[in-house]
């Protein structure tokens, strides 16, 4: 199988069931069977890597390495390195940024924005949008590249989590902000947002903070 | 046994919610072969306990442990299982699946079953091999992916090859040496050529060109008798003074528009053969070249060809503007041509002196080799330079360092020859997009593989050959490109095309909003947006696909899919991995 054919949910599925690291090894580039696929799978990698580890995985649990056939001790250096770095940190939840039933939870909302439309065509538009450009012409670095990715990660990733807390119950705007550790400010813009696409809705108001519950199914939530 | 202490996972490279094992698929009945491989597998596992492993699995209601599932024996276990137990999914875990899918697909397919109901697991090369030294981890192993391999299976659908008919006719684009002896090849085996040279004229480089090393015969000769049959073969049809417009399609079906001073002509064809050569590096900028008295190789050739050569103290340098920074390629021709030229010098005037400043001398194979041994008899002097201190060339001397006497020579010249290289074809990019097929990073052509397939690109139906993929004498070129035209002539032959159905597919139609992002990812072309009664779709070009998967990782609505690489199969070969 392709490294090109590695979808990025693949990678977070390993995690949920389990996996304490995945690794991603393809051929070098320019040496690829299918000629970019070893391009694609690198950059579909790299979102995952970013949105897994956005949620609280360590990056150390994630990679996308390169390697031919004729570099046997090579793809042994590159395993047991890999192996050695996970076996330090131990089983999923520790050495992450969370323990791992919380990890777990995020894990899953991870798996869901990676399935989602914004990330995904982001992410099929890279190559073009670094080599040919946009419509109107403008070239982009893979810096600019990932930087409008970890944005579009950062508002999918509290966008979820806000749809999955208000689909529970109604929650105050400044208790949202305690519960995503995001300063109030901010999960209200997300709120607002989502009031005008009428996925939620006004509750009341405790104190001074305005308290918010989901309308309609929240898996509707794009 | 232990296994894996602290219990670490580590997923290896290969995306619904229900955990693995926990579904017994109705009517799923697999059988499972253990190969011994001899003693390759059973030497180092311990296969019977694999075995036993094996039929503790879902769905698996066979398990046979055979000494060479490849052998007549081992095949007749599976055809008879298939038959006498109903199975409907058979997996082999034994060897390469490069080696031996085929012939176990086709052993299903004999027994009645769907040959794409099979799965196949490395348990030799991955495991008994690898972990010769490690025979418990190598043995747990080989159970992990059985339990994956079975888990696919669980999932696998049945698919039907491909066929597709192929458009008997063929395309050579560039009339050089290269093109014109395709277009001949093809053409002598019954195919109808269609020939697209960009300039007025037949024959390329060689037009210019006085004698050819190293058989010492004339250029012009050696192009007349090839455009005079080219011209007159009634299956080569000729267009001068055009270029490709458009190329749209796949092996088999492409449909060519040609230019031809503005009037445009379409046709289609079923192959591609690039032959477009390449071009003479201009040195401008280098060692005071002004085409007068500082000249290429090139212009030494025209001065010959005209007989205005009249020179009597010649200082080549070799490699100006190869071999450098900017382009870190061997040419290969150049050296060649300094030989040539140095013989063709001194055998019109003994008197003339000769030198030749060179940083290595590329004059490979018995003949070349003596070209250069003869010149150096008649007395061409060779003087090897540095290219940290490289020659200067001044009005009526060159001086340069002499690395062995350890001192600086002047040679007194009245004209300096410089050998410049072949660089690539300024339509490349142009033509590399159009057939979507790759450059190199010097923006030659570039072949699918060096050794394996050297005269096919990756993607099927176009074919390479001559200068256009890397600086070429005119024997490697000839070579190439009756290569290119037997390799061309495969496909042409056999009429339809029969290709693996792992392919892309649109699973789900609905879902496709025809945004084109997987079209503009294809390697290979193979995907297209058509318009239908829904509204703008993908559609799949099968014939062209390979089933690399790039489209189904990308696709934002999950409408494409990979037979027998779905997410479903490969999210469950990942669960299943875990739960073991
Ligand atoms: C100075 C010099 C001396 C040489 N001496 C020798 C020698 O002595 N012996 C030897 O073996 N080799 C020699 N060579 C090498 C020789 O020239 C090549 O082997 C030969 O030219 C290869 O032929 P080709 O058909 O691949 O390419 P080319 O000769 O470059 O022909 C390519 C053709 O394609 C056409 N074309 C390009 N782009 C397009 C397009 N987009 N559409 C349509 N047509 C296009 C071009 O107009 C041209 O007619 C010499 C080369 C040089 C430069
Ligand atoms: S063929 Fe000779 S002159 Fe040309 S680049 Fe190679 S070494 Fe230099």
């Amino acid at each position: 199988m392709c490294t090109g054919r590695v979808d990025p949910t693949m990678i977070a599925e390993a995690f949920i069931n389990d996996a304490d690291g995945v690794m991603v090894v393809g051929c070098h580039f320019g040496d690829c069977h299918y000629i970019t696929g070893n391009v694609q799978g690198q950059i579909k990698v790299g979102l995952a890597e970013r949105v897994l580890t956005y949620v609280g995985l360590s990056p150390k649990r994630v990679s996308f390495d390169q390697c031919s056939s004729a570099e046997g001790e090579r793809f042994v250096k590159l395993v047991t390195d890999f192996n050695q770095g996970v076996r330090e940190l131990g089983p999923l939840g520790n050495g992450d940024g969370l323990p791992a039933p919380e990890l777990k939870e995020k894990l899953s909302i991870a798996k869901t924005i990676l399935a989602k439309e914004k990330l995904r065509w982001v992410v099929g538009k890279f190559t073009v949008f670094v080599t040919e450009g946009n419509k109107y012409g403008e070239v982009f670095t893979d810096h600019e590249m990932w930087r409008t990715l970890d944005t579009i990660v950062m508002d999918e990733v509290a966008t979820h989590q806000i749809m999955r807390e208000l689909g529970q119950e109604a929650v105050a705007v400044k208790d949202l902000a305690a519960r995503l550790k995001l300063p109030a400010p901010d999960v209200l813009r997300y709120v607002l947002a989502l009031q005008r696409r009428e996925l939620v809705d006004l509750d009341g108001v405790e104190g001074n903070s305005p308290r918010y519950k989901a309308v309609g199914p929240t898996a509707q939530v794009a | 046994m232990k296994r894996r202490s602290p219990r670490l996972r580590i997923a290896a490279s290969p995306c619904h919610s229900f955990k693995w094992g926990m579904k017994l698929a109705k009517d799923i009945r697999i059988g499972v072969f253990v190969c011994d491989c001899g003693s390759n597998i059973a030497g180092y596992l311990d296969c019977p306990s694999i075995a036993e492993y094996a039929e503790t699995l879902p769905n698996v209601v066979f398990v046979k442990e055979n000494l060479y599932t490849c052998s007549e024996a081992g095949i007749n276990e599976i055809k008879d299982a298939i038959k006498d137990e109903n199975l409907n999914r058979v997996v082999v875990a034994s060897c390469s699946p490069r080696t031996h899918e085929p012939l176990f697909r086709e052993s299903c397919a004999e027994a009645g079953l769907n040959p794409y109901l099979f799965e196949m697991v490395n348990i030799r090369d991955q495991c008994s091999w690898v972990h010769m030294q490690e025979r418990e981890e190598g043995n747990e192993k080989a159970k992990d992916l059985i339990r994956m391999g079975v888990a696919k299976a669980t999932l696998l659908q049945p698919q039907e090859p491909i066929q597709s008919e192929m458009d008997p006719k063929s395309l050579v684009i560039g009339g050089g040496i290269s093109g014109m002896t395709s277009a001949l090849a093809l053409a002598n085996r019954g195919y109808q050529v269609y020939l697209i040279e960009k300039t007025k004229d037949l024959g390329g480089l060689l037009r210019n060109l006085s004698k050819l090393a190293p058989s010492n015969i004339d250029a012009k000769e050696l192009i007349a008798k090839q455009v005079e049959a080219v011209k007159n073969h009634k299956n080569i049809q000729l267009f001068t003074s055009s270029t490709i417009k458009e190329i749209q399609g796949y092996i088999g079906h492409y449909d060519v528009t040609v230019s031809t001073n503005g009037t445009e002509e379409k046709f289609g064809v079923g192959v591609i053969i690039i032959a477009t050569g390449a071009r003479v590096f201009k040195p401008e900028g280098f060692f005071n070249y002004d085409g007068k008295r500082v000249i290429t190789q090139f212009e030494l050739e025209a001065l010959f060809k005209s007989k205005k050569f009249k020179s009597k103290n010649v200082v080549m340098i070799q490699c100006v503007g190869a071999r450098d920074e900017e382009r870190k390629y061997c040419s290969r021709i150049c050296c060649l041509t300094a030989i040539k030229n140095g013989i063709a010098i001194k055998e019109q005037n003994p008197e003339a002196k000769v030198h030749i400043l060179y940083r290595d001398i590329q004059a490979y194979g018995t003949e070349n080799e003596a070209l250069y041994q003869r010149s150096k008899q008649l007395g061409v002097r060779y003087i090897k330079y540095d290219q940290e201190k490289p020659p200067e060339v001044l009005d009526n001397t060159v001086k340069v360092y002499h690395h062995l006497l350890g001192r600086e020579l002047e040679l007194e010249q009245d004209l300096v020859v410089l050998s410049t290289p072949l660089i690539a074809g300024e339509d490349n990019e142009e033509l590399s997009k159009l057939l979507r097929v790759t450059l190199d990073e010097n923006k030659f052509f570039l072949e699918s593989h060096v050794k394996l397939k050297p005269l096919d690109f990756a993607t099927d139906g176009v074919y390479l050959c001559g200068n256009a993929h890397y600086p070429a004498t005119i024997r490697e070129a000839i070579s190439q490109a009756l290569g290119a035209a037997s390799r061309a002539s495969i496909p042409l032959a056999k009429g339809t095309m029969t290709v693996e159905p792992i392919v892309s597919v649109l699973a789900d139609e609905e879902a496709c909003r025809g945004c084109g992002l997987c079209v503009a990812l294809c390697p290979y072309g193979a995907l297209e947006i058509a318009q239908t009664e829904k509204g703008r779709k993908v559609r799949v070009i099968p014939v062209a696909c390979k089933g690399c998967g790039i489209c189904a990782a990308t696709c934002y609505v999950h409408a494409l899919s990979i037979n027998s690489y779905t997410d479903q199969q490969v999210e469950e070969q990942i669960r299943a991995f875990l739960s073991g």
